[in-house]
């Protein structure tokens, strides 16, 4: 598909804390004082914005934000970062209520992927793909992109040495390689797969199929979430492109995605399929080689920041990652910081600083911080951060939902929606379905959105908070 | 992708405008700024590290 619709789901994680670190309250409760405005407006832990994002609480007291449908990578990470400013300010509000009723508790919202015991939680990437490709094909070209992306994408982390395992905590490129149990499966949790093969296109689903790919890392940069689609989708339009294509299936999947976590040069040998070998380095190199020709004029500076991510990791220098990737920005991050305090990366220090850097209050996040010294990127305006927290992406479907949510809140007027069907709750209101993603036009949202502002008749008179 | 960013200022040229700001000021950041954020980053890592990471424990998700 040249032109094709993704969109990006973010589990956060959630801690309430005392000043001196103890918790305060459960996750259970924080998140319930976390959601207070949201269900005032809604009714409802699980709403959709005027962004036509989706906002919920999903299992496990974990705050999730859906984008909504884009076709554009860069308005995607906008969206995606509205999301974040849209939590932050919750809680926010929520830490406000807290002290007022001299709670002394804090809630720390994490935009990252596991915690302290392990638990994992995720981001879930969703590619719109056509439903006459071969769906079963796909995986085969897929998976090794996929278990070497993270040389590029990975958030970084440390690891401490398993059972039976010796030597020091390491550096790793993605820690959640390590909650990757299947290459591609129905599962989530106790099997995690690195594609999920749940088919909900959201669409007409004679026409389209969903990919899940659920084995990303939640990223802050907005190079890596940009990189993590952009590339992805390059690779995507290629394998659909229907020529020859590169032959790197791996011996294991499962093996090779940890290997590669712990390879900080990128150069390990692989065993492939075929019985050869191959490397992180070489699967990313011979992948944007063969997407270039497919790459158009815009996206020449996916190509160049790809090869710059492949390099940093080929040569050792990582001058320009150090500042664009997260992996690299923490990699510098933490061994500075484990020297100044003379400590090791298995230090608790440092996990608290890999938790901080995902933090994504403005005032504790690590990660703020160092955009605020340049040291992090900041690609995308203030500005544009901001409208996309109640401007809908104008060129797919999200673009109706968006009308017709802000109509339906601005009045006052009692609706649900979900990502195809629009409705009136009030009695003998009929819904809209739009199973076209990329549809930005229709009648019957027109006709929907008149009937919202009464201008059909009278309106119901059930204005919610 | 390849369609027209209707809504995409800040996408392309734009783009690497500031990416070459921010590399130029990466250059010529002064080390009080890397001290600066030094110093923030031991006023979180000084208020009880090793409990705070102790106190988050969820559920998994997805």
């Amino acid at each position: 598909m040249k032109r094709r619709v993704g969109g990006l789901e973010t589990e956060f994680g959630l801690v309430c804390v005392r000043e001196d670190g103890s918790r305060a309250l459960e996750p259970e409760e924080a998140a319930r004082e976390l959601f207070r405005p949201v269900v005032a407006m809604g009714r409802s832990s699980n709403v959709f914005l005027r962004n036509a994002s989706r906002l919920y609480l999903d299992v496990g007291s974990h705050p999730e934000y859906a984008t909504a449908e884009c076709d554009d990578w860069w308005e995607l990470v906008a969206q995606d970062r509205a999301g974040e400013r849209i939590f932050a300010e919750l809680t926010e509000q929520a830490n406000a209520r807290l002290a007022e009723a001299g709670q002394g508790a804090t809630i720390h919202l994490l935009k990252n992927n596991v915690d302290s015991v392990g638990n994992a939680f995720g981001s879930h990437e969703n590619f719109l793909v056509d439903r006459r490709g071969e769906f079963t094909r796909l995986p085969r070209y897929l998976l090794p992109f996929l278990v070497t992306r993270q040389i590029i994408t990975g958030a970084g982390g440390v690891v401490h040495p398993g059972e039976g395992e010796d030597g020091p905590a390491r550096f790793v490129f993605s820690r959640r390689s390590d909650h990757m149990w299947e290459a591609v499966s129905s599962a989530t949790t106790r099997t995690r797969p690195i594609i999920n093969t749940r088919d909900e296109p959201h669409g007409d689903p004679s026409r389209f199929r969903r990919l899940h790919v659920i084995v990303g890392d939640s990223t802050m940069s907005e190079v890596s979430t940009h990189l993590r689609f952009a590339t992805t989708d390059l690779v995507l339009r290629a394998i659909e492109g229907g020529r020859a294509l590169p032959e790197l299936a791996l011996h294991d999947d499962i093996a090779a995605i940890r290997a590669v976590a712990r390879d900080l040069t990128g150069a390990e040998p692989l065993p492939t399929a075929a019985g050869s070998t191959t490397s992180a380095v070489d699967v990313q190199q011979r992948w944007l080689d063969h997407v270039t020709p497919f790459a158009d004029s815009e996206e020449q500076d996916v190509l160049e920041q790809w090869q710059k991510g492949i390099d940093a990791v080929r040569t050792g220098d990582r001058t320009w990652a150090a500042t664009h990737l997260d992996w690299a920005i923490k990699e510098r991050l933490f061994t500075q910081v484990a020297e100044r305090r003379g400590v090791d990366l298995g230090d608790p220090a440092i996990e608290r600083l890999d938790l901080a850097y995902h933090d994504i209050s403005a005032e504790h996040g690590i990660f703020a911080a160092l955009q605020r010294r340049g040291q992090a990127p900041q690609i995308l305006s203030e500005e544009r951060i901001e409208a996309a927290r109640s401007t809908a992406p104008t060129t797919t479907r999200a673009h109706l939902r968006g009308q017709v949510v802000a109509a339906a809140q601005e009045l006052g007027v009692d609706h649900v929606v979900d990502w195809t069907t629009f409705r009136l709750t009030r009695p003998g209101a009929m819904p809209v379905q739009v199973l076209d993603p990329f549809a930005t036009e229709s009648d019957e949202v027109e006709a929907l959105l008149a009937e919202i502002r009464g201008t059909d008749g009278a309106p119901d008179s059930a204005p919610v908070a | 992708m390849s369609q027209q960013s209707l809504n995409a200022p800040g996408h392309g040229p734009e783009d690497s405008g500031e990416d070459a700001a921010l590399a130029g000021g990466q250059v010529f950041a002064s080390a009080q700024a890397a001290d600066d954020l030094l110093d923030e980053i031991d006023s979180v890592l000084e208020s009880n590290a090793e409990t705070f990471v102790r106190s988050f424990v969820q559920k998994g998700g997805q």
